[in-house]
């Protein structure tokens, strides 16, 4: 295995690394996909991202085909389908490679080290290789031939929304970076743009960073607020209510559709317009549980980013790569017997304002997770801007994933990567958060406050008022959805 | 007693007939009768004072007595008394037959009589001759004579027309002090004068009752007011934006060519062979049984439909595939199907959704001009939503959102308006305003329309070419 990138370079180097992030202005993107018109783009693999960044950029008047393993086309696999059936050239690396002017590798990023040795010897003399995930360069520190440029266009959604958007005329916030090392003709950031203006990101709002802080943000977003907290939110959440008599019908769709419903009211107006859904006396006590779990969980949450930053967290996932993914399939296989997981949604009403009054507890582990987790990016020298797609907008993203099938969904959505570190975090979460899932009843999570007095004292509710919209990731967070509904004049 | 018309069809002197009308008006219900000119609105409240000739069906438990006011019966009334001066005209000069004569032969409730021609200012006018009256003059008359008789059931058809101000609120104060104990049954074309005791209303169409709404049903009310406002007003289409202008077509191309088309998934083969030309001003009705590919065919055009990058398709000049994105062909195409209005679930306003059509987008993500939000402001106009431009798209009714998302497919005069089964899953009424706002469409602008639709009833004026699937 190769050296971990990010651990070969200086202090100096990695500081200046992680703090590479600006958001682009759409001006900036006014050569629209030239760069890339006429030239041969081949995607390796056809799954979440390969199939809907091809149709986006096909859609945009570019030339699309698909190089598939083999395999996949013999068996005519899901992969091969996807292609084809849409009406895409599909052919064997050979066939395909040689030609392109772009490589844009969008296997499973395990696969990745595997598949660039496998295309590097036919890419074309200076020709570009492209990532979605810069796991392989930063993690794995794979070494690209020289005349090759590497760049990655990064969509900070999964898939079908990338699909999606780009349909309604729109496009999901994107990251572009190109790897310093193998930019030999000073093309790279061109080829990105393009790419970038492709698949419709442009339009929502680019950001300029590197490989290494999209790794590093990207990973600890993934493994705590966005997919481990959901998924430790809803295994306790539904446990806790269980114990406490609700009906069990009830206690799984409370979660199922809840962190859909709670985390919207995150993507119009941040985490202040979150609890501001909630009553008076409901949000003073959501407020004050995120306070008690931000304290508990801190360690756990510096924990990640140091195991991240250090290159522990990617070592103990290829380890098990190397072990057949022995964990993850355990994990996965665990996380389908948990009694949420089993348990189908009852059918019974819950309107939008229930899921607030009856989900406090759901609503203080949003706040406490996306706080957490942009205070921690933040102070290991992850760009504010960054850190906040990786924490809060991305989260409303993850929660349509378990309103559709529950975990299944969501684990299934992520990326193998994501899904990894989600069951390590919920395997600390869980027991970490013992203690204080001991003092909750069903008042915060289930049944609601049912209070006869709403009354609430003024100068506690000024303080915590002031408390939601001060913090950081509220400021970082106006401005940038600023910037988005600029363009997107909706709401 | 409930009035009942079952499965009643009457001819009028074989100029009209209202068909197969079932209808019930329950004691101390007071009905609205609307429609359009010629709609049948008349005919049917003459029917219950016993006009026309039953063809078919029955009519049980008709009142006994009907005050009526209506043009035809105060037109007949002064002829009658025409004819009568013909008919004594020897060497006498005819002074005709005075007005309180005439309230005379029929006022049974003498009180409401004094009352009335008091409160409408006829005292002076009692002993002139009733044919020198003036149109306003005979029409209040014809007013006390029905309302003085102790009717069962009162007909009045646009009984406010031509009156002064003080008469009308005189009328008005009366019917709603008489409305408690006896029938009312009113025509009016100005929905806005349509009274609080009115307590539901029928839509008469082509001379058969479509609709009945009871008004405590807001939706359905709602749902009929903008209908009416579709078929009774004049409505001219919003003009396009000046400042937008598409790139020009050539006129001597088509605006679609398909040649040899085909859409297959797998193995099954939903249509091949397919050449389809559509030429400008060529307006064409699609239809085919469900699965037969109608959407298929239509996404080609589009460029929703992914094969089309391997057909051989040329749309407004661009062959398919060579480099082209789809924004540069769906800048021609105004587009309105059952599957759009389920992805258009953005939370934006009215006018945000029109807007929208300008950009091809669901959702609104780009600056908007002065002039296209006035455009927008005019389609809400049209649709009669005028007053609601800033609520949200999804609070809206089905009915109400089709209607948006044609008027948001129309509002850049677009080359092609592609309408994909725009009635289905809407209910009869809606289906209706629908058809209302395509017909217009198709009447006045010069947009080429591709109309999808396997009910053969749902047919519009205007489109003569056929494709069958
Ligand atoms: N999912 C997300 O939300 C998301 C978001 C942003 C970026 N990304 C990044 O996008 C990239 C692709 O992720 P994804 O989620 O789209 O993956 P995916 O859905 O699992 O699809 C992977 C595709 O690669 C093919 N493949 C698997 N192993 C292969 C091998 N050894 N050689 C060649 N092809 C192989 C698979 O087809 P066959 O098995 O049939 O060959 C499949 O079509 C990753 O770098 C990921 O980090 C993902
Ligand atoms: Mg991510």
């Amino acid at each position: 295995m190769a050296e971990n990138y990010f651990n070969s370079l200086s202090l100096r180097e990695q500081l200046e690394q992680l703090g590479k992030c600006r958001f682009m202005h759409l001006n900036e993107f006014d050569d629209g996909v030239n760069a890339l018109k006429g030239k041969k783009m081949v995607v390796i693999g056809c799954g979440a991202q390969g199939l809907n960044q091809g149709l986006n950029l096909r859609d945009s008047g570019l030339d699309v085909s698909y190089a598939l393993r083999q395999a996949a086309i013999d068996e005519k696999r899901q992969s091969w389908k996807n292609a084809s059936e849409n009406g895409f050239t599909v052919g064997t690396y050979e066939d395909l490679i040689p030609t392109a002017d772009v490589v844009l590798n969008l296997t499973p990023d395990k696969q990745h080290t595997a598949v660039v040795n496998a295309v590097m010897p036919l890419m074309k003399k200076g020709a570009c290789l492209s990532y979605s995930h810069g796991f392989n360069i930063v993690e794995e520190g794979m070494k690209v031939r020289d005349d090759l440029t590497v760049i990655m266009v990064a969509p900070k959604c999964p898939g079908t929304e990338v699909r999606a958007e780009y349909v309604r005329g729109f496009g999901v916030p994107t990251l572009i970076a190109v790897h310093d090392d193998n930019d030999p003709n000073g093309e790279g950031l061109a080829l990105a743009k393009a790419y970038a203006v492709g698949t419709g990101g442009h339009k929502a709002g680019v950001l300029m960073s590197s490989f290494i802080a999209e790794v590093k943000s990207d990973l600890m977003g993934e493994q705590t607020i966005l997919c481990g907290m959901l998924q430790t939110g809803s295994l306790l959440c539904f446990d806790k209510m269980i114990e406490e008599g609700i009906d069990p019908g009830y206690a799984s769709k409370l979660i199922q559709y809840g962190w859909e419903t709670t985390t919207e009211a995150l993507k119009y107006g941040g985490v202040t317009n979150m609890m501001d859904r909630l009553s008076n006396p409901a949000k003073i006590k959501a407020f004050e549980l995120a306070e008690e779990m931000k304290d508990i969980m801190r360690p756990l949450y510096n924990k990640h980013q140091d195991d991240i930053m250090t290159g522990k967290f990617s070592q103990t996932m290829m380890a098990d790569w190397a072990n057949d993914d022995k964990e993850l399939l355990g994990w996965r296989a665990d996380t389908a017997e948990t009694a949420f997981e089993k348990t189908p949604a009852g059918d019974v009403e819950i309107s939008e304002q229930e899921y607030f009054d009856n989900g406090i507890l759901m609503v203080a582990m949003v706040k406490a997770g996306v706080e957490l987790a942009f205070e921690t990016m933040t102070s290991a020298g992850i760009i504010a801007d960054s850190a906040y797609y990786e924490s809060l907008h991305e989260t409303p993203l993850i929660a349509n994933t378990i309103a559709r099938k529950k975990l299944f969904e969501m684990n299934s959505t992520i990326s193998d990567t994501a899904e990894y570190g989600c069951y390590l975090y919920n395997h600390a979460c869980v027991p970490l958060l013992g203690d204080f899932m001991k003092g909750i009843k069903s008042d915060v999570i289930g049944a609601g406050l049912q209070l006869n007095d709403m009354t609430v004292d003024n100068a506690r509710l000024i303080e915590v008022n002031e408390a939601i919209r001060n913090h950081p990731v509220e400021e970082i967070g106006g401005t940038l959805r600023g910037y988005m509904s600029d363009m997107k004049r909706i709401v | 007693m409930a009035i009942t018309l079952k499965n009643l069809t009457v001819d009028f002197d074989n100029r009209f007939q209202c068909k197969k009308i079932n209808w019930t008006i329950n004691a101390g219900e007071h009905w609205l009768i609307t429609g359009s000119n010629g709609s049948g609105k008349s005919a049917l409240a003459a029917i219950l004072a016993g006009y026309g000739d039953i063809e078919a069906g029955v009519i049980t438990n008709a009142p006994e007595k009907v005050g009526l006011v209506s043009f035809e019966a105060q037109a007949e009334l002064i002829a009658a008394e025409r004819r009568k001066d013909d008919a004594d005209i020897m060497d006498v000069i005819a002074e005709g037959t005075p007005v309180h004569e005439i309230i005379d032969a029929v006022a049974t409730d003498r009180h409401t009589a004094d009352k009335l021609i008091e409160k409408l200012g006829l005292t002076p006018l009692l002993n002139r001759a009733f044919r020198k009256l003036s149109t306003g003059e005979t029409r209040k008359v014809m007013l006390i004579r029905a309302l003085s008789c102790n009717p069962g059931l009162l007909i009045l058809d646009e009984p406010f027309e031509g009156l002064d101000v003080d008469s009308l609120s005189a009328l008005q104060a009366h019917l709603t002090e008489v409305a408690g104990n006896t029938q009312v049954l009113m025509i009016l074309n100005r929905l806005d004068q349509c009274p609080d005791y009115i307590t539901h209303v029928a839509y008469m169409h082509n001379g058969e009752l479509q609709q009945t709404v009871d008004r405590t049903d807001n939706d359905a009310y709602d749902a009929l007011m903008q209908l009416l406002h579709l078929k009774t007003t004049e409505l001219s289409i919003p003009p396009a934006d000046p400042d937008f202008t598409l790139p020009p077509l050539n006129a001597e191309q088509p605006l679609v060519k398909l040649t040899n088309a085909a859409v297959r998934y797998d193995e099954a083969v939903i249509f091949e062979n397919l050449n389809w030309t559509i030429n400008a001003g060529n307006h064409w009705q699609l239809t085919g049984p469900n699965g037969s590919g109608k959407t298929a065919l239509l996404s080609l055009i589009t460029g929703d439909h992914p094969q089309c990058y391997v057909n051989d398709i040329d749309v407004f000049g661009f062959k398919r595939g060579s480099g082209e994105s789809i924004w540069q062909i769906k800048q021609f195409i105004g587009y309105v199907s059952t599957a759009l209005q389920w992805e258009y679930t953005v939370g934006t306003s009215l006018r945000n959704v029109i807007i929208s059509g300008f950009y091809d987008s669901i959702g609104l993500y780009s600056k908007y001009t002065d002039n296209q939000r006035n455009i927008a402001d005019q389609w809400l106009q049209v649709l009669g939503m005028a007053d609601r431009s800033s609520d949200t798209f999804t609070s809206q009714s089905y009915g109400d959102q089709r209607l948006l998302l044609i008027a948001r497919a129309m509002v850049k005069h677009p080359p092609l308006l592609i309408l994909d089964e725009p009635c289905l899953g809407l209910d009869d009424m809606n289906r209706q305003r629908v058809l209302a706002l395509i017909e217009i469409i198709c009447a006045r602008s010069t947009t080429t329309v591709l109309y999808v639709n396997h009910h053969a009833e749902d047919k519009i004026a205007g489109i003569d070419n056929y494709l069958a699937l």
